[in-house]
C-alpha cells in the first residue's frame, strides 16, 4: 500500500511476556503477603487505613499487570 | 442444470437466423475481432479460459470499451474475469489490467450476460489492440457416470461452444481444450476438429457473425479430486498486544462423481494406483510466513495427520482429512493459527491503522461456495472500513471476547464462488487511540483492588452480635 505506512508491533517484545508475568506476579504476591501479615499482626485500633489502601493498591497494580502478561504469555490475546 | 443448458441451446438454434441479422446490424457498429484464440484448461476441477483477442475498430467513431459475452450457463458459474491490455511483442510484453463491469445490450440474445472492459485510451478508426482475458468457472465439469465405485476412474463432461460467444464479428478464431490425460472418451466433431495427445483443437473458423454459438461437449477422464468447501468461515482476530489469530471453519465436500458400493480400506491402502484414484487424500494450505500455534481439529478433537513446513518466505500446511474423501463425502474441520502482528498491521501517515490480509481460501485448487470473513478488531477501534479489490457484501457486528466491556467491532465480508485467484490482499482501515490498550490491564488492576478493599472492609467492620468484651467489662 502506501510507502509511508509503517508496521505496528506489540508495545513490548513478545518474548518478554512469560518473564514479565513471573516477575510481576511474584512481586504482587509478596506485597499481598505483607498486606495480610500487616492485617493479621496489627489490632483494629492500631491499623492505619491509608497504609492498608496503599499496600493494596501496589499489590493490585502488580497482580493486575502480572495476570495480563500471564494471559498473553499463555496465548490468550486480549 | 442440464435441462437449462439444453433449453439454452434450443433457444440459440431457434434464434440463430435472427442472430445473424443482429450480428450484421451490430457489426456495423464499429468493432471487429480480427483474431481470437481461446485456451481452455480443464486439468483441474476449476475451468480456466485464457482468451487472446485482437480487436480492430472499423467504425468512424472511437470506441472506449470492449464487450465480452457469456451464455446463461456460463454466467451462473463465472467466478473471475481478469482482462489486461497487451503492449509490445514477445518478451517485451507489458500487461496493464483493465476494469471489468457488467453491462447490458438491447441487441444481445436473451439471457446473455455482457461485461464491458473500459479501455485506458479510446480506440480510433483503423486502430487495433490486443487484449488478454482470463475467465474462471467453477462447477462446470459434470461427472459422468454420476456414480463410480472405488476402483473406477472419474470421467466428466464439459460443455461449451466451439466458437467464441461475442457481440462482435470474429474473422478468425481457434479454440484449444487441454485435458488432464489423453483418455478422451468422446467429443463433438465440428469441422475442423483435431486431437493431439491431451489437446483438442477446434478451428480455425473464419468470419463468424456476432453471437454465434456452436455447442460442443467433451467427455474425458479427470481424476483430480473436486475439493469444494461448501462454507468457509474465517475469523481473524487482531490484538494490539502482538498477535493476529485466525480460526477457519471448513465444510469440505468432494464434488466429483459420487461413490457407489462399499469402501474397502484394504484395497485402498494396498493398491493406491488403482483404488480410489479420484479420492481426496490430502490438501495443501499456503499460509503466511512466521505462522505459529497451528491446530487442526474437528468436533471430536485433534486430528494428528498434518504436517507443517515453513521458511522465511512461506509456510505450508499439509492436512489429511480423518478419512479419505470419496465423491459426495463430507468433512467438517477447524484450522487455526497465530501470526505476528507487525507483518499485517500498519499505520498510515495520518495516524490511521490498517490490517493487510489475504482474501480467499489458503488451500490450493479449492473452490469455496460461500465465504465469510470476520475481522475482529480490538476494543476501542473506530470507523472500520474494508477495502476489497472486488465486489463483496459488507456488514458490521459486535463480538465479545476476553475482558471486553463495550465489545469489539467486527467487519463481516461475504462472497460467493471463490477460487485461488481471489487470494489477493485486502485492507481494513480503522482508527485507534493507543490509550485504549491500557483498558484491559486497568480492568484487571481494579478487580484485584476491589478484592483488597473488600478485605480491608471485612477486617475493619465488626460483624459480631455479642457486645465487645472490653465494653462489657467496663460496665461491670
Amino acid at each position: 500500500m502506501a510507502p509511508s505506512a509503517k508496521p505496528i508491533g506489540s508495545p513490548l517484545p513478545e518474548a518478554w511476556y512469560p518473564t514479565l508475568a513471573l516477575l510481576l506476579l511474584t512481586v504482587g504476591f509478596l506485597v499481598t503477603a505483607t498486606f495480610f501479615i500487616y492485617e493479621a499482626t496489627s489490632s483494629r485500633q492500631s491499623r492505619s487505613l491509608p497504609k492498608e489502601l496503599a499496600t493494596g493498591a501496589v499489590a493490585s497494580i502488580f497482580l493486575g499487570f502480572g495476570s495480563l502478561f500471564l494471559l498473553l504469555a499463555t496465548g490468550v490475546y486480549v | 442444470m442440464g435441462a437449462s443448458r439444453l433449453r439454452f441451446f434450443a433457444l440459440i438454434f431457434i434464434l440463430l437466423p435472427f442472430l445473424f441479422l443482429f450480428g450484421i446490424s451490430y457489426a456495423s457498429s464499429e468493432l471487429v475481432i480480427n483474431k481470437a484464440e481461446r485456451r481452455i484448461d480443464l486439468t483441474s476441477s476449476i475451468v480456466r479460459v485464457y482468451t487472446t483477442l485482437k480487436v480492430e475498430n472499423t467504425g468512424p467513431s472511437s470506441a472506449s470499451e470492449v464487450l465480452l459475452a457469456f451464455s446463461p450457463a456460463e454466467t451462473e458459474h463465472l467466478s473471475v474475469i481478469k482482462a489486461s491490455f497487451v503492449e509490445g511483442k514477445r518478451k517485451k510484453k507489458t500487461f496493464s489490467p483493465l476494469p471489468v463491469n457488467p453491462t447490458k445490450l438491447p441487441s444481445a440474445p436473451k439471457g446473455t450476460q455482457l461485461f464491458s472492459l473500459s479501455l485506458s485510451k479510446p480506440l480510433n478508426n483503423g486502430e487495433s489492440i490486443t487484449l488478454e482475458v482470463l475467465t474462471i468457472f467453477t462447477h462446470s465439469l459434470q461427472p459422468f457416470p454420476v456414480e463410480i465405485s472405488q476402483s473406477e476412474s472419474q470421467f466428466v463432461h464439459y460443455r461449451d461452444s466451439a466458437v467464441l460467444l461475442s457481440p462482435y464479428e470474429i474473422k478468425e478464431q481457434i479454440t484449444y481444450i487441454k485435458t488432464p490425460s489423453n483418455k478422451i472418451e468422446s467429443y463433438t466433431r465440428v469441422d475442423p476438429t483435431n486431437v493431439v495427445g491431451t489437446e483438442l483443437k477446434y478451428g480455425r473458423f473464419n468470419d463468424r457473425p456476432a453471437f454465434s454459438f456452436l455447442p460442443i461437449m467433451v467427455h474425458f477422464e479427470n481424476n483430480h479430486p473436486f475439493a469444494v468447501v461448501e462454507e468457509l468461515i474465517r475469523r481473524i482476530e487482531v490484538s494490539h498486544w502482538g498477535s493476529v489469530q485466525v480460526k477457519e471453519h471448513y465444510r469440505l465436500v468432494h464434488a466429483g462423481a459420487r461413490h457407489k458400493g462399499v469402501f474397502s480400506r484394504v484395497d485402498y491402502q494396498a493398491r493406491p494406483a488403482f483404488s480410489g484414484v479420484s479420492s481426496l487424500k490430502h490438501l495443501l494450505a499456503r499460509l503466511p510466513p512466521h505462522v505459529h500455534s497451528v491446530y487442526y481439529r474437528d468436533e471430536i478433537g485433534n486430528i494428528s495427520s498434518s504436517h507443517l513446513r515453513g521458511d522465511s518466505q512461506k509456510s505450508e500446511l499439509e492436512i489429511q482429512p480423518r478419512y479419505p474423501l470419496f465423491g459426495g463425502w463430507k468433512a467438517h474441520f477447524i484450522i487455526g493459527y497465530s501470526l505476528p502482528l507487525q507483518d499485517f498491521l500498519f499505520e498510515t501517515e495520518e495516524g490511521k491503522r490498517y490490517l493487510n490480509f489475504s482474501f480467499g481460501c489458503p488451500f490450493v485448487e479449492t473452490v469455496v461456495d460461500k465465504l465469510t470473513i470476520k475481522i475482529v478488531l480490538p476494543e476501542g477501534s473506530k470507523v472500520p472500513t474494508a477495502e476489497v479489490p472486488f465486489l463483496v457484501e459488507q456488514d458490521q457486528e459486535t463480538s465479545f471476547s476476553y475482558l471486553d466491556v463495550i465489545g469489539r467491532p467486527v467487519v463481516v465480508l461475504k462472497a460467493k464462488n471463490i477460487v485461488p485467484e481471489h487470494n489477493v490482499p485486502f485492507q481494513v482501515h480503522y482508527k485507534f487511540n493507543r490509550i485504549f490498550m491500557l483498558a484491559e490491564p486497568l480492568m484487571l488492576v481494579s478487580a484485584v483492588f476491589l478484592f483488597f478493599v473488600a478485605c480491608i472492609a471485612y477486617l475493619n467492620i465488626d460483624l459480631s452480635i455479642a457486645r465487645p468484651s472490653s465494653l462489657q467489662s467496663s460496665k461491670e
